[in-house]
């Protein structure tokens, strides 16, 4: 007994002081064995109890590539559902139907720019597919396309897909999009055909692209459940029979979902087979890219810096993201819902001169430096960088410390101070945003306290959901549009998407006005007269904001070097990447 | 019946008498427990640990507005140990490693006192009022404290925590809810052992009032083996915490070692470990004191392991 | 008390303790936010989260929704676990070998490691390598798991490159069948032994990790019940006989100590099944413990009541198995005080 002890004890030991040792002389070492010496173990010959195709450093740091033939990308969160009907903008449901699925259309590689897909042609008014009037699409169905179970693509199909979401109707989902917009689906021999409520120049780029437009097989869903109103499909949740140049060969709940290249793909085939890991701890998605394990990695700003300098790694950062951060101030808060701490009246945001105070005092240099490592940039007021209008001599929120004095001091707050609850999901940027109000409201006046909120992921989404807000300020980044209309009505219309929840009415000098010059430039066709309204209203939201906007985030992913034609496309579902177009070597 | 919740806690040796002869007592269990090296290694790290939250306010300059907030120097993120101004480096914020080393210290203290004090109070009454009374009352009690000791301490509080949203009040609350059980448990069983006592019996006999009996003779000999828990909790309550800070139930921004741990991890292979060991370091240490301590007491108090 | 009457009367508890696990667990779910929140998006409006809350019933009075939800348990339907996109009893049947066999390599480490350093200490009392065990097996307990961890991982995965994360890896795990869910059995079973090596592999850090937390327990445990076995006359009989030492120790007062040991082998097995919680997310292992800590964080309500009523039903059990086992072993103990 005693000799089994003694030989344990030493070895534990052994570990112990070679934690100790790899704690103090740090990953600087990255391919070095300080560590390993100290704690050699019998056991452990290579070959012998290693798999084949077992990841070794040395392979990683030789270049030699782990996982040849295989591109693996590691994931924060797992899809709810991979139904197209079910998935939410946004969840990680997208990620996969992206690679799997595909639409009548698609959003190319190189930006925004069409592209044909299931349908051979990209409509357009010179091609004659969309009509005059601007109401009709017709989708010429490309032919010789198979699904994953051998089904033929046609038109009839299509029309199926469609209906299907629109009779599912599943909250959930995402079929309001496409319910809000499609007066009626017909087929006309090989054509689809769609015609629309109203007038919409976005009809192509953000609902006929999205997740829920995919189109899936038709034999296997009539086969597994068929299609019934307000009922989820089970089968359609977890399994996918698409056209696109992957199958989900399995999914391994908690821990990968394998795609595999479609021989039978009508298009280019893949090069590579796919793996999505589901990794929710950032530290071992960080650590695995550098062991070579993965290719890519779900990367947020936060932890980009430790990753800068790492052997066989590479940051890409591609261009501005169109979802600026915003600190949503609500002006529609009712009596008695706000946290017990906080001292501020209903009517708090309501006064122009506290909205500005915020915005002035507001540290944009801390939060683009410290939450986006310096990969993102603040904003004019109100239009980011890539939109319809965007011109950097816009007017753009500076800190000025003195003139936020001021304006709260014209408030009345400055001698008495204020106590305010911010909301936002924990573990990111939206977190770090809020701590950088906090000190800079802090810096400003320290009888200025923001407690911030970091609530998990579902619970900010279950509070930023309520109508009426039962916070005073909240943090998240905004919906993504390719188009200002479509962003301004959300965002900035009185009557919009926030501007009744958050009150805007309660706050505009003349929200009439605001209301007015929006609903011009909606349907203003001469896109110069656009743009000046835009202008026009960027200075008047300077002088009378309603949001604050902490800055702009850059498309973002860290990747092994050895992966070949990198691209992010950040109008693709995040992690806007698709496997098809890689290689490695 | 076996106690499966804890290893058996030890029949304490009955001390009964004038004060001398506790006092007596008293000196002689600490001679013992001094005896053992690494107990005072124990003693030693917790003085240590002790100072250290006591002196932050004095050896740093408190952050302002909330001196439990981290202080963040967004020009100095990443640091390493030694920059001027930060002798543990900074995080990734910008947090000063070694204001929150000091700080989390005074959070552990305030979260691990004020839990073990709620802990002791609530379990002390009702295992009390069980062992004490007994009957109809021991059985509705014991079938309550049967149902919270069901449930894995870490899950309990896990599951509470996601509940009540990530604040350190809702934290402490959570440990309260799970941490008492035990110490009814543990309370209960000494008395149904003390009661059967010589003692008890002489005293009842010469007329003392229930409530006399229980606070001069059952309560004193009691609460040893809660000592020798709560010894070990004051370890166990800060370990605990920092991995719900770890899952993501953390208060934004607190000087807390869980968060600091919890944010600095991916920096190390990276060569920036400074932000997560230390921390990580003073969970262990704290954790470890504390265990050693209990576990001192234990052997001492315990008479099956008396020294011959 | 007969151990007979014993295991009835606790039988008939039994029940009880699991209704009212069950109320905190509902409770829990219905106290803070909202019980279906994981399906809730920021962009959905009002109406449509009224339209959820229909559909999953949380317009109903309260005890009318605890019992629909604990009639669905007693038959097998527990609901749907967003968070793996199947049904619960699914999911919890998919996953749960993965973390009992975390569980039982970690429970065997563990005893064997406690089982070693508390006899190495007993056996030297006092002396240096009792403190240094002491200090050991005690740091193993102290230790916040997920630190160490993401030490070791840096160590082995990076550095060294030994080992992964994950449980298996994916094209030798879909090269043979599952059906216990427990990939070493599995793999004996198909009498693959690659896969079975596969398994072993990527058991070792997870398992070791966890072991490390329980090992403390155990010796302990088995220190203070060798020192008190070693008080006892018929070890002094049996050294005065001119046994040697080392035999006195093996055949005598090991043995007897471990008896007590046993006790204690319940909750170390809590120990581990909370553990796997943070074990399980750091070394990616598919099991129970990721599930519940994503549930926990994505709000999914119906897997969180699922696991907490699931494990707890586990630990009850596992106690009522080692305090039965304690009696038959030891019968001078006197069951149900």
């Amino acid at each position: 007994m005693s000799a089994f002890d003694q030989r344990r004890v030493p070895r534990i030991l052994a570990l112990l002081v070679a934690l100790a040792v790899l704690a103090a002389c740090t990953g600087e070492t990255t391919d070095t064995t300080t560590g390993g010496t100290e704690g050699p173990t019998e056991t452990e010959a290579p070959g012998e109890t290693s798999p084949p195709g077992e990841p070794t450093t040395t392979a990683a740091a030789s270049g030699e590539i782990v996982n040849p033939g295989l591109y693996v990308h590691a994931a924060d969160d797992e899809p709810l559902s991979v139904d197209p009907a079910q998935v939410a903008a946004g969840e990680a449901g997208e990620t996969v139907i992206a690679q799997v699925y595909e639409r009548l259309v698609e959003i190319g590689p190189g930006g925004p720019d069409l592209i044909p897909s299931l349908s051979s042609e990209v409509p357009s008014v010179d091609n004659g597919l969309i009509s005059e009037d601007g109401l009709t699409y017709t989708f010429p169905i490309r032919e010789g396309v198979v699904f994953h179970d051998g089904s033929e693509l046609t038109a009839d199909v299509v029309k199926y897909n469609w209906d299907r979401v629109l009779t599912m109707n599943l909250p959930e989902g995402n079929s309001s999009v496409l319910a809000d917009l499609v007066a009626s689906t017909a087929v006309d021999g090989n054509n689809f055909v769609v015609t629309l409520n109203d007038r919409n120049a976005a009809f192509l780029n953000s609902v006929v692209t999205a997740a829920v437009a995919s189109i899936a097989s038709q034999e296997a869903i009539e086969a597994n459940g068929g299609v019934q109103e307000g009922v989820v499909n089970e089968f359609m949740t977890a399994n996918m029979v698409g056209t696109g140049p992957y199958t989900l060969e399995a999914w391994n709940r908690g821990e990968n979902m394998q795609l595999s290249i479609f021989e039978d793909y009508w298009g280019e085939p893949a090069a590579l087979d796919a793996r999505i890991d589901q990794v929710a701890d950032s530290d071992v998605r960080a650590l695995g890219l550098q062991a070579g394990d993965y290719d890519s990695i779900e990367t947020d700003p936060t932890f980009i810096g430790d990753l800068e300098g790492a052997e066989g790694v590479e940051i890409y950062s591609g261009d501005f993201l169109l979802e600026p951060v915003h600190m949503g101030m609500n002006m529609n808060i009712p009596e008695g819902s706000l946290p017990p701490e906080d001292t501020i009246p209903v009517d708090f945001f309501h006064d122009v001169n506290v909205r500005r105070g915020f915005n002035l005092a507001f540290d944009y240099q801390a939060f683009v430096d410290g939450a986006m490592a310096g990969l993102g940039a603040p904003i004019p007021h109100y239009l980011p960088q890539g939109m319809l209008g965007y011109d950097e001599s816009l007017p753009t929120f500076e800190r000025d410390l003195a003139a936020a004095e001021a304006a709260f001091t014209e408030a009345g707050y400055w001698d008495d101070g204020f106590t305010m609850t911010v909301i936002a999901e924990e573990g990111g940027i939206f977190e770090i945003a809020g701590l950088v109000l906090a000190d800079s409201m802090a810096e400003l006046n320290p009888a200025f306290q923001i407690r911030v909120l970091a609530v998990v992921e579902t619970q900010f989404d279950e509070a930023h959901a309520q109508d009426p807000l039962q916070y005073a300020a909240w943090i998240k980044n905004a919906d993504p549009f390719a188009d200002p209309a479509a962003l301004f009505d959300a965002y900035i219309h009185p009557d919009g998407e926030w501007g009744s929840v958050h009150g805007f009415a309660n706050a505009y000098a003349d929200p009439d006005l605001i209301a007015s010059l929006v609903d011009e430039a909606a349907v203003e066709l001469d896109q110069d007269r656009r743009v000046e309204i835009y202008q026009e209203l960027t200075g008047l939201l300077y002088e009378d904001p309603v949001w604050l906007i902490p800055g702009n985030e850059r498309a973002l992913m860290a990747h092994r070097s050895w992966v070949q034609n990198f691209a992010m496309n950040p109008l693709w579902p995040r992690p806007s990447i698709k496997f098809a177009y890689f290689d490695k070597g | 019946m076996v106690d499966l919740t804890a290893p058996p806690t030890p029949a304490p040796v009955p001390i009964q008498g004038p004060w001398a002869v506790r006092a007596r007592r008293f000196a002689e269990v600490s001679r013992e427990v001094l005896r053992n090296p690494t107990t005072v290694i124990g003693l030693v790290i917790i003085v240590l640990l002790l100072s250290m939250a006591i002196l932050a306010p004095v050896l740093t300059t408190p952050n302002v507005p909330d001196p439990y907030q981290m202080p963040r120097d967004w020009g100095a993120r990443d640091e390493p140990p030694g920059t001027p101004g930060f002798p543990l480096g900074t995080t990734t914020t910008g947090g000063d490693v070694f204001y929150g080393v000091l700080w989390g210290a005074r959070t552990s203290l305030q979260l691990s006192v004020i839990v073990v004090g709620i802990t002791v109070t609530v379990g002390v009454i009702v295992g009390s009022l069980a062992g004490f009374i007994g009957g109809k009352i021991d059985e509705i009690l014991m079938r309550i404290v049967d149902v919270f000791l069901a449930i894995p301490e870490l899950i309990f509080a896990l599951a509470i925590a996601a509940v009540l949203g990530p604040s350190f009040g809702n934290i402490i609350f959570a440990l309260a809810v799970v941490f008492w059980v035990k110490y009814a448990r543990i309370i209960r069983g000494q008395i149904i052992h003390i009661k059967q006592n010589e003692y008890v019996d002489a005293a009842r006999v010469s007329g003392d009032s229930r409530f006399k009996i229980y606070r001069k003779d059952v309560l004193p000999n009691s609460i040893t083996p809660v000592m020798v828990q709560a010894t070990m909790d004051m370890g166990g309550i800060v370990l605990t915490a920092a991995t719900l800070s770890f899952i993501g139930l953390a208060e934004a921004g607190l000087a807390e070692w869980g968060v600091l741990v919890a944010d600095g991890q991916a920096g190390i292979s990276a060569g920036k470990w400074w932000a997560s060991t230390f921390p990580g370091l003073m969970v262990f240490l704290w954790a470890l004191a504390f265990n050693l301590v209990g576990d001192g007491l234990r052997d001492v108090l315990d008479p099956r392991t008396e020294r011959r | 008390m007969q151990i007979r009457d014993y295991v009835i009367r606790r039988l008939m508890i039994f029940p009880l303790i699991i209704v009212g696990t069950s109320i905190i667990v509902f409770a829990l779910s219905r106290v803070g936010g909202n019980p279906i929140a994981i399906y809730i998006e920021h962009e959905m409006s009002a109406e449509e989260v009224a339209e959820l809350e229909d559909r999953y019933g949380l317009n109903d009075p309260l005890p009318v929704q605890y019992l629909a939800w604990a009639g669905g348990v007693l038959t097998g339907d527990m609901g749907w676990s967003a968070v793996s996109a199947q049904p619960v009893t699914e999911a919890l049947f998919d996953r749960i070998g993965a973390s009992l066999e975390l569980a039982i390599f970690a429970a065997i480490i563990a005893i064997l490691m406690g089982i070693g350093l508390g006899t190495f200490g007993g056996a030297r009392r006092d002396r240096l390598p009792d403190h240094v065990t002491r200090v050991v097996s005690i740091s193993g307990a102290s230790m916040p798991i997920f630190w160490f961890a993401i030490l070791l991982l840096i160590l082995f995965w990076v550095n060294l490159g030994w080992f992964s994360t994950g449980r298996s890896d994916p094209t030798i795990f879909a090269t043979i069948a599952h059906p216990t869910g427990i990939y070493t059995l599995d793999a004996l079973l198909a009498g693959n032994f690659t896969a079975f090596a596969d398994a072993i592999h990527y058991l070792v850090l997870p398992s070791l990790t966890l072991a490390f937390g329980a090992t403390a327990i155990i010796a302990r445990m088995m220190r203070s019940s060798l020192v008190e076995e070693l008080n006892e006359d018929y070890v002094d009989a049996a050294r005065a006989k001119g046994l040697p030492e080392r035999l006195v120790l093996r055949r005598h007062a090991r043995r007897n100590a471990l008896i007590p040991t046993v006790t204690v082998i319940g909750l170390g097995f809590g120990f581990l099944l909370q553990g796997t919680v943070v074990v399980e997310i750091i070394y990616r292992w598919p099991g129970i413990g990721r599930w519940m800590a994503d549930a926990v964080l994505r709000g999914d309500q119906a897997t969180i009541m699922a696991y907490v009523l699931f494990t707890s039903i586990l630990f009850l059990f596992v106690n009522l198995v080692v305090d039965v086992m304690y009696a038959y072993l030891d019968r001078r103990v006197v069951l149900g005080a």
